[in-house]
């Protein structure tokens, strides 16, 4: 084995050295197998990632009705639109406060359940995973099809309340305009904790045994070893569940639409059910119009994102000179 | 190449003696690059698969949204056709209206539209769909003129520049909120059907006595408020049988929606949620879920279009057979108003990419004849064009009935674009304007606000703006001339049709 290891990392060694020197036609020509089946990836990718990119900031400079088969270009007419729209900036909120409450519940109701499940003297735990996990792999639309029924006056979540005296009449959770956002808040967390947990549960067991136990020959308890111990060993992974889930949060078009479908007065539309509704469902729909808001809204995202790391950068900074 | 052989492994000339040799690596490197050139010799220079649009790839391809009429077109419309010409394939596609919609903005971006569709779902005049070039005409390949539904077609809704481009095979006398009642459900209430609610208090009083008068679970009546647009259309038709002539005011060209008419209609509906007679689940339905929760015995009482029993005939057969009868659209008081509805606009557009228009506009004029609009008459779906044909055809007597009612309770209503071409610039200039009617009726019907004539005017002082903007645009920027006088119909008369010789005389 060692042999073979040695013999096949030779030529890689010296094709990196060589690499700089020799020119990008003569690598081609050389390896141009390996770019051949790097084609398809880099091809797909392009198609399908990097030109609607590019496309839709090009768009968001067109006056375009759905209707017509090119747009005029209008310059940034369609963002001056969309600054005074309420509608954006509903959108926009809601959508921010969608992330602000559903990726920390999702992402610490997940680690409290991993943690259980974690345990030696969890029983079932195999069940358990399981469980949390059918609702993973279930479609998006079908969930928010079948939660618009749970959660109807009539369904059964609100008869249970009733019943239990914690309301005193039926009510209709994602077809009221207080709790609409909140429901597929909840419904969006019941369905993805399961993915999470198995992200957590993972970065569990990257941390050795012997720590705990060093620990526990310490004297620590369950809370002093979690906190102190455990925490501090999870945070690089904290770190990418949330962005991960972050991301996630975006995206939740599917649920949003067939449990809420941004409604009821708009009091759930979040930014992709905007941009669907400016895109295909106006009587006139407006291509560059929607296309100016999914930029618009990737760049105020970006700009909180930067906002809060160089807000972290400075906090650290200041605990570190204190 | 050899070097590679060498550090993964493989013999040099391992292949058959006597044959080139053809390494693993070698074929799957040769099959990728020979999938990687069919697809490039795929596509064209524009960035479009080379199948060809327009069906011209053989099959004549229709798309529409009328479910109830699946079996009908096939049987009656296109098996006929594809026997009589042993060339042609027609295939049909039938979709939601939403994704028709969608489907067709994708399909004229992508040169893959069908021969023949319907305009559901696009939301906007066929002039201006025609202006942007998505039609041909086809007038020349058939005689419409002369058809049985000739004197149905208008300047500016079907016949553009003295071209025919579609026809409307469907009557335009009609609307949608037809009373549609469950007899079982009535029986068990005691209520007589033949005691029709024809005003809005008989209605609500029906509505409670059927309630209380069924078992529990069942309600007197259900409204899919999750649907703003249904909202929007059944507040608009009820504003109408209290007096309003619809969004716009004819004889000052004015918008009408602060009208009282319309404050009265949404206060209706909160009247009919306050009794609690309305299913509570009505908020997270949209129509075809009210029409499914009804099929099901939950609510007794359905507002919706003709097309309710052809669906259910599809959907739901056994609500048919249950009992399935309706009433005229009640009115606030015993003397009774109006409902306005436009001439129906052409049902089916052939593409101006197709290349099968002759083969479309035979297959189009064989709709307007007598035997197939009572075929069409018994599919159960919007009226046929020629109105007497229900009579005689095999409908249930619910749909009969409704379509009898159609006759009383429908007037034709002027249309601006018809008058003045020009009027569909305008249109499709103007942008949505939201809270729109539908977006303020749920917005009171679920407790979000409680303002309902602020709404109104407000939604009424948008909609005027906008149209100002969207005429000033169009005036300015294409040299169009229209103005808000192109929206008065002085000569309209409320009791009648808003006929050709009124277009004349205008």
């Amino acid at each position: 084995m060692t042999t073979t290891i040695r013999r096949r990392e030779r030529p890689s060694v010296a094709a990196s050295r060589d690499g700089g020197r020799r020119g990008l036609l003569s690598r081609l020509r050389q390896d141009w197998w390996i770019y051949l089946f790097l084609l398809p990836t880099v091809l797909g990718y392009g198609a399908y990632t990097v030109y609607p990119l590019l496309a839709s900031w090009w768009f968001a400079f067109l006056d375009w009705p759905g209707f017509a088969t090119a747009g005029t270009f209008v310059g940034v007419e369609n963002f001056e639109r969309l600054i005074g729209d309420d509608l954006f900036w509903n959108a926009f909120w809601n959508s921010i406060v969608f992330l602000v409450f559903a990726v920390p519940l999702r992402v610490g109701l997940a680690l409290v359940l991993a943690l259980v499940l974690n345990r030696k003297k969890t029983p079932f735990k195999g069940f358990f995973r399981t469980l949390f996990f059918l609702p993973v792999v279930t479609t998006g639309a079908i969930v928010g099809v079948v939660f618009t029924l749970l959660l109807d006056a009539s369904g059964p979540v609100s008869l249970a309340l009733v019943w239990s005296g914690l309301i005193d009449s039926p009510a209709n959770f994602a077809a009221n305009a207080g709790t609409s956002l909140y429901a597929g808040i909840a419904v969006w967390v019941w369905k993805w904790l399961g993915i999470t947990l198995i992200y957590w549960l993972a970065a569990l067991q990257t941390i050795p045994q012997v720590v705990h136990e060093a620990a526990m020959i310490d004297g620590a308890g369950a809370w002093a070893e979690f906190r102190h111990v455990t925490m501090p060993l999870l945070v690089p992974f904290l770190v990418i569940i949330t962005l991960i889930d972050t991301v996630a949060a975006f995206n939740v078009f599917d649920l949003m639409q067939t449990l809420t479908g941004g409604g009821p007065s708009f009091s759930s539309e979040v930014i992709e059910i905007f941009i669907f509704r400016t895109a295909f469902q106006a009587t006139v729909p407006q291509l560059g119009y929607a296309s100016a808001a999914a930029v618009l809204f990737g760049l105020l995202t970006m700009a909180f994102a930067i906002a809060q790391a160089l807000g972290m950068r400075w906090a650290r900074g200041r605990t570190g000179a204190a | 190449m050899r070097r590679h052989q060498r550090i993964l492994g493989s013999r040099p000339g391992a292949g058959s003696a006597g044959r080139p040799s053809l390494g693993r690596r070698q074929f799957i490197g040769g099959a990728g690059a020979a999938a990687l050139a069919a697809a490039l010799a795929g596509c064209t220079g524009g960035g479009q698969m080379s199948r060809e649009s327009g069906g011209s790839s053989g099959a004549l391809q229709w798309w529409d949204q009328f479910r109830p009429l699946t079996k009908m077109l096939q049987d009656d419309l296109f098996a006929p056709y594809m026997k009589a010409h042993p060339g042609v394939t027609i295939e049909r596609r039938q979709m939601d209206v939403p994704d028709l919609g969608q489907a067709l903005q994708v399909g004229r971006r992508s040169n893959q539209m069908p021969d023949v569709h319907s305009l559901a779902g696009l939301g906007t005049s066929a002039a201006a769909l025609v202006s942007e070039g998505w039609f041909q005409p086809i007038g020349k390949l058939a005689d419409f003129q002369g058809s049985p539904v000739g004197e149905f077609v208008y300047d500016g809704i079907h016949r553009f520049d003295g071209e025919i481009y579609s026809i409307p095979p469907f009557s335009g006398r009609w609307h949608e909120a037809v009373p549609w009642f469950n007899t079982a459900l009535l029986k068990q209430a005691g209520v007589d059907p033949e005691e029709e609610p024809g005003t809005w208090d008989q209605l609500r009083d029906v509505a409670r006595r059927l309630t209380k008068g069924t078992d529990d679970g069942v309600y007197g009546i259900v409204v899919p408020s999750k649907d703003a647009e249904y909202l929007q259309i059944l507040v608009n038709r009820l504003a109408m049988t209290a007096g309003a002539p619809g969004g716009i005011d004819w004889a000052t060209g004015a918008y009408a929606y602060d009208a009282q008419q319309y404050a009265d209609a949404v206060e209706f509906l909160v009247a009919l949620q306050t009794d609690k007679v309305v299913h509570p689940a009505s908020p997270s339905m949209g129509a075809r879920d009210a029409r499914a929760r009804w099929a099901a015995g939950q609510a007794a009482v359905y507002l919706w279009g003709a097309w309710f029993i052809g669906g259910l005939r599809v959907d739901e057969p056994e609500a048919v057979e249950r009992g399935v009868g309706t009433w005229h659209i009640p009115c606030p008081e015993k003397s009774r108003n109006f409902v306005y509805s436009p001439p129906q606009p052409g049902t089916f557009w052939v593409s101006s990419q197709s290349k099968r228009a002759q083969e479309a506009a035979e297959l189009m004029l064989q709709m307007t004849t007598k035997e197939f609009q009572t075929k069409l008459a018994a599919a159960m779906d919007q009226p046929p064009a020629l109105a007497e044909v229900v009579e005689e055809a095999e409908v249930h007597p619910a749909y009969r009935q409704c379509v009898v009612n159609f006759q009383d309770d429908v007037r034709i209503a002027p249309v601006p674009e018809v008058a003045t071409p020009a009027v569909w610039q305008v249109l499709a200039e103007m942008r949505d304007v939201h809270p729109n009617l539908g977006d303020i009726v749920q917005s009171v019907l679920t407790g979000s606000t409680s303002d309902v004539a602020g709404e109104l005017r407000r939604y009424n002082d948008a909609m005027s703006a906008e149209r100002e903007r969207a005429i000033k645009a169009v005036r300015e920027e294409k040299g169009v001339e229209v103005d808000t006088k192109a929206w008065v119909f002085a000569n309209w008369d409320r009791k009648a049709d808003y006929d050709q010789k009124a277009y004349a005389e205008r």
